[in-house]
Parts: C-alpha cells; sequence; structure tokens
C-alpha cells in the first residue's frame, strides 16, 4: 500500500488501449466541428462588424409603441384560442391511439411499431412545416394553424399518453385480471388511474408549447400574433415589433409559470 | 372445492412445478409452505390461469377451466386472489377499490361510466365491515398503512363473492402483529363464508398457527402434506433441506438455538 496520496477515479480502471480508443474518437468530434465551423462562416469577425446594425435595430425599438397594443388585443385572443384548440384536438387524436402504443396493452407488436412510427413522424415535423401544408389545403387563417398544432400536438401526447401508460405498476392490472374483469374494465380501473396524472402533466405542458408555438404561425400565415410581428417587421415598424416581442415574452412567461405550477402539484398527488 | 391433480409446469428446461396434486374443501385453510423459488407462487397463479400450466388438471367446485376467455374470466370472478403487495390501485379510493372485485358482475358499459348498482356497493361495504375498515370507505388507498391495504385487499377478493380465494404470501410485507390480524381475517373469513383458502406463506409460526392443513413444496414437488400438528424437524428438513445441517453446525460451534426451533416456535 502506498501512503495518502491522489488517485484519479472515473470508474472501472482503462487500459492503454482503452485511453488510445477514447483519445480518437475525441479527435475525431474535434475534427468534424472544426469542418462545420468552417462550412458555416463562423466568424468572430463579422459578429463584431455586425454589432452596430444589430445597436441601431434595438436602439429603433425604442421606445416600444405601446399604442400598438390596441391592434394586439384580437391576435392576442386568437392565439390563445389557438394554442387551446390545438391542444383539444391532439388530445381527441392520441387518445384512442395511445393505448394500442403503449407495450404492455397493445394487440400484437407490428401495431406497436406502427402506431409509434406514426407518432415520431407527426412529432418529428415542426408545427410551421405542418403550417404550410394546411395553409395550403384550407387556406389562409389561423384554422390551419388548429390544425399544425393538432398534428403535431397528437405526435408528443401519444408517446407522452402510452409511456404513462407503460409505466404504470403491473400488479393491480394483475389484480382486476384475476377478478375476473373484462380488459376495457382492466383498463378503467387499474391502468387509467395510474396514468392520469402523467396524462394532465402531458397536456399541460403541450397547452405551454402550443402558446409558444401559437406566436409564430402567423408569420406563414396561420393565424395568431405571429402575423403582426411579421408585418412590423417588413414595414420597418421597429416600435411595433418591439410591443409584439414584449407581449409573446409575457404570454410565453405566464404560460410557463402557471404550467409548471400546475404540473408540480399535479405529480406530487 | 379447490382440486388439482398432477399439475406441471416448465420454463423451458425449469421444471417449476411438478406433477402437484391437493384438495381444498370449502371452508378449510390450507397452507402452502416452501423456500423462496420452491413454485409457490406458479401453482396458485396456475389454478386462476394467470400463468398457463404445462399439464394437469384443475377444477373449481367441480367445474374444468373453461377453454374460452368469457369462461375463464366467469371461473376468474369465483376465485379470489390476494397478493404479497396487496396490488391495490393505490389512487383510488378504499371503496372503489372493493368495488373493483365486483367488476366482473356488472354490466361493462355501467363500470365504465363508474356508475355502480346499490346492490353491489353494498356488498363492497359488508366486505369492508368484515376487515374492520369500513370508516376508511372513502379514504385514498395509498393513505392507509400497509397492513390496512391487505385487509382492503382481502375485502376486494371477499367482495367477489368468491368459492376460493388464493392469497400469495399475504403477510410477507408486515410486521408480526399486523401479520396476525391480516391472517385471522383470512381464516375468520373462510370459516365463516364457507371458502376454500390456498394461502401461500414463509413464516413456518403463522403456518401452524392458521393452518387447517400444511403442503410443504420444495422444487416444484410436494414433498409434506399434513395437519400442522404434524409437522416436525425432519419435515421441516425436507421443506428447507439444508436448514438442519446449518443448525448442528451453529448449535456446535456458538451453542445458540438452531433455527428449526425457532421457526417452529
Amino acid at each position: 500500500m502506498k501512503g495518502p496520496g491522489l488517485t484519479f477515479i472515473l470508474g472501472r480502471p482503462w487500459h492503454t488501449a482503452q485511453w488510445l480508443q477514447w483519445l480518437a474518437i475525441l479527435a475525431a468530434a474535434g475534427g468534424a466541428l472544426a469542418w462545420s465551423a468552417q462550412d458555416l462562416q463562423l466568424s468572430m469577425n463579422e459578429l463584431i462588424k455586425g454589432l452596430p446594425w444589430m445597436a441601431d435595430l434595438v436602439s429603433r425599438m425604442f421606445p416600444p409603441n405601446w399604442g400598438f397594443m390596441q391592434r394586439l388585443m384580437r391576435p392576442i385572443f386568437e392565439t390563445v384560442q389557438l394554442a387551446v384548440w390545438g391542444t383539444l384536438f391532439a388530445i381527441v387524436l392520441a387518445l384512442p391511439l395511445c393505448f394500442l402504443a403503449a407495450r404492455n396493452l397493445t394487440p400484437n407488436p407490428l401495431v406497436f411499431h406502427a402506431i409509434r412510427q406514426v407518432f415520431n413522424a407527426a412529432r418529428g415535423i415542426n408545427e410551421i412545416i405542418f403550417a404550410l401544408i394546411f395553409v395550403a389545403a384550407v387556406g389562409l387563417g389561423p384554422f390551419a394553424g388548429v390544425l399544425a398544432l393538432s398534428v403535431h400536438g397528437a405526435g408528443m401526447l401519444g408517446k407522452f399518453f402510452a409511456e404513462a401508460i407503460e409505466e404504470a405498476d403491473p400488479g393491480p392490472v394483475e389484480a382486476l385480471r384475476a377478478t375476473g374483469a373484462r380488459p376495457l374494465q382492466v383498463i378503467v380501473f387499474a391502468v387509467l388511474p395510474q396514468a392520469l396524472p402523467a396524462w394532465i402533466a402531458a397536456v399541460l405542458y403541450r397547452l405551454e408549447v402550443n402558446l409558444r408555438a401559437a406566436t409564430i404561425l402567423g408569420m406563414v400565415g396561420a393565424g395568431g400574433i405571429g402575423f403582426e410581428l411579421y408585418s412590423s417587421l417588413k414595414l420597418f415598424q421597429y416600435e411595433d415589433t418591439a410591443t409584439c416581442v414584449i407581449v409573446i415574452l409575457v404570454m410565453v412567461m405566464t404560460a410557463d409559470y402557471v404550467s409548471s405550477r400546475l404540473r408540480a402539484r399535479i405529480l406530487t398527488r | 372445492m379447490i382440486e388439482v391433480r398432477g399439475l406441471s409446469k416448465r420454463y423451458g428446461a425449469l421444471a417449476a412445478l411438478v406433477d402437484v396434486s391437493l384438495q381444498v374443501a370449502a371452508g378449510e385453510m390450507l397452507v402452502v409452505l416452501g423456500p423462496s423459488g420452491a413454485g409457490k407462487s406458479t401453482l396458485l397463479r396456475c389454478i386462476n390461469r394467470l400463468v398457463e400450466p404445462s399439464g394437469g388438471d384443475v377444477r373449481i367446485a367441480g367445474e374444468a377451466v373453461p377453454g374460452t376467455r368469457a369462461g375463464l374470466r366467469r371461473l376468474r370472478s369465483q376465485v379470489g386472489m390476494i397478493f404479497q403487495d396487496h396490488n391495490l390501485v393505490p389512487r383510488l379510493s378504499v371503496l372503489k377499490n372493493v368495488l373493483s372485485g365486483r367488476l366482473s358482475r356488472m354490466p361493462e358499459w355501467m363500470s365504465l361510466l363508474q356508475l355502480f348498482r346499490g346492490e353491489d356497493v353494498r356488498i363492497a361495504l359488508d366486505c369492508l365491515k368484515r376487515v374492520e375498515l369500513e370508516d376508511r370507505a372513502w379514504s385514498r388507498a395509498d393513505r392507509l398503512s400497509g397492513g390496512q391495504q391487505q385487509r382492503v385487499g382481502i375485502a376486494r377478493a371477499l367482495a367477489q363473492q368468491p368459492r376460493a380465494i388464493l392469497a400469495d404470501e399475504p403477510v410477507a410485507s408486515l410486521d408480526p402483529k399486523t401479520a396476525r390480524v391480516v391472517l385471522g381475517d383470512l381464516k375468520r373469513a373462510s370459516r365463516e363464508l364457507g371458502i376454500a383458502v390456498l394461502c401461500n406463506l414463509h413464516q413456518v409460526g403463522y403456518a401452524m398457527e392458521f393452518a387447517d392443513r400444511i403442503i410443504g413444496v420444495h422444487a416444484g414437488r410436494i414433498v409434506y402434506e399434513g395437519g400442522p400438528d404434524a409437522l416436525d424437524a425432519q419435515a421441516l428438513a425436507r421443506i428447507y433441506p439444508g436448514l438442519e445441517g446449518m443448525s448442528q453446525a451453529e448449535t456446535e460451534t456458538e451453542g445458540i438455538s438452531p433455527p428449526v426451533s425457532e421457526l417452529m416456535s
């Protein structure tokens, strides 16, 4: 035994070969990053040269035009309405499918994988892309936005709902099966009570995310406050832009605060 | 009431149950003793087909296990089950947990709408009274102590108005005093309602105190069958091989009381 000293412990000790392998991986990652930095034209120089222009733009935003608030009231409500209906439709779409996408309830693995992939696709495509598609389909306006939020949100909620079902304790499920209860009864009396808090938390989170998304849907003509933001920028009305940005910030932060407080309360009950 | 003949269960190369036969009469409490992994849980689960046996014959009240799903559910509705971890639904009220024992007798649409017949509620409350928890009917199940939760588990099984009850280590996670209350409740229900009870235990003391008859299982086979009085050190050595040798070694070296007599006290 050596005397007292410092020993470097990360985990199980590594052989030289393992250290070399690790170094090779680090070097490769570093190389890839340097390459992409060049492709992306990352440049400290350009950033410094651009600073005065940014300062100019910001200075033109002040003071914010509070009178513009009057024009914003209607779009603000529309944004909230968009988020709420987008969430509702997402729930309606996700609910019947989530049971089939839970490993412990699915009738067969093929159905499970198929529906999980549908959820993944819906979740993987951005709301703005869905909005562009639905604007083309149903025309400009908030309805296209609602549809975009619904489809994208259904993908997320479906996955969350299914995972909450999978996390349910199988004990009560076995107990109810042992009483001779029918499958639907087992779901309603043993699975749902266990999954419900997580479901409500997911819906609240989705509502929060939808509100955030609804603030930019207007940029592609799918309703909400984003349209005012976008047009004020195009018309160089930067004082109006500032008002929009502040309103959006307040909306998003409020939603974030309320949603996280509610979720914390529900999940600890 | 419960008749098991030549029951066997294999998991691949592992024989969990080998040619197990037993009978439990109405109002009788048969305790199954055995070390962990002896096949006690599998035996119980083969009876209500939570586990599909590899061979053998099970009859409840003379009826063989039907091949159809509806038939299987009808059979299960006559066999209550009590679990080591009680398996209550934690967020539901005590009453609703007990009412779930009635689900198999309720019209499905009614139960899905959370509508319950007065008759079913009365039966559920009666069963709660039997375990002396009627005043906790509206508490959430997870607010109760472990012993109380297990008694709710008994009430849920009784709400099925079953002919038989399968109890899988019902007191394994309870302190000795609570365990006696729970086993007492189970025994009384069995006597008064004429229910055949098949109960897995691993505490020999409780088996001798509460069993009408005892079956010892080791490595999937029945190695002892008889009354609690006939369960001597020799029989225990067959159920728990190695225990005897251990006790001898310990007596020689340490001079402390051997575990066998400890288990029997």
